[in-house]
């Protein structure tokens, strides 16, 4: 009966078959933080090679440190950036339209000035990935995690075109979770990267 | 329980738990190495 409906008020191919519970959009954002997660967890198995394992030593190498109050100053900006992203969404929630728009634009420029700090702080380091394999694992982390900023400021360049453009509402805003999802995903890895590369 | 993949606000209540748990790892570490 059901089936005679569907092909009544349905033209072209069936359907496709939905047999997860959870959201396609939800479960692939699922799959692929999991699969990141392995990604980041092998280079920090290198690190941690490198430095408990051959007992290689940390920096400073060769009189080189590394700038921990700069790279600090530049956490304190991404978890602030995750903060707008939430009110970002909070307005998206509420219908606050002025409130996505700026959280969203926020967290983009945010998450820039992140990236143009690392970028300046690489280009001033003193030391290059082949040094040393403290330098390469160095580069290797947090390059890493500056390619995933990257990733997340593409998905909120979107995210905050099409907020300008009038999209999103109280009930469909899967557009600004989903990437507000993946961007505290890279601010957590961060904050890892920060507290075991730099400050440990 | 908390899930952050779930949602958006998990997520955000999952990073700030990170956070916290972050300093205060540190902060045993740190305080170890000063004082042995």
């Amino acid at each position: 009966m059901e089936a005679a409906s569907h092909a009544e008020h349905h033209h072209g191919p069936p359907l496709a078959n939905v047999s997860s519970r959870v959201e396609a959009q939800f479960l692939g954002m699922l799959l692929f933080i999991i699969s990141e997660v392995m990604l980041f967890g092998a280079f920090f198995t290198a690190y941690f090679f490198i430095r408990v394992v051959a007992d290689s030593g940390w920096f400073p190498v060769n009189d080189v440190d590394l700038p921990r109050a700069i790279a600090g100053v530049n956490t304190a900006i991404l978890i602030s950036s995750s903060f707008t992203m939430h009110w970002a969404l909070e307005g998206a929630r509420n219908e606050n339209r002025n409130a996505l728009r700026v959280g969203l634009l926020t967290t983009a420029l945010l998450g820039l000035t992140f990236l143009t700090i690392q970028i300046n702080e690489y280009v001033h380091l003193g030391f290059a990935p082949h040094d040393h394999a403290q330098g390469t694992i160095f580069y290797g982390l947090t390059g890493l995690h500056g390619a995933h900023v990257f990733v997340g400021l593409t998905l909120l360049t979107f995210a905050t075109v099409r907020a300008f453009r009038g999209h999103f509402t109280a009930k469909e805003h899967r557009g600004v979770e989903v990437p507000g999802i993946y961007w505290h995903f890279v601010d957590v890895m961060w904050i890892v990267v920060y507290s075991t590369v730099y400050i440990l | 329980m908390l899930n952050p993949l779930r949602s958006e606000q998990e997520a955000f209540r999952f990073l700030l738990y990170v956070f916290v748990v972050a300093a205060v790892v540190v902060g045993i570490v740190l305080a170890v190495r000063a004082l042995t």
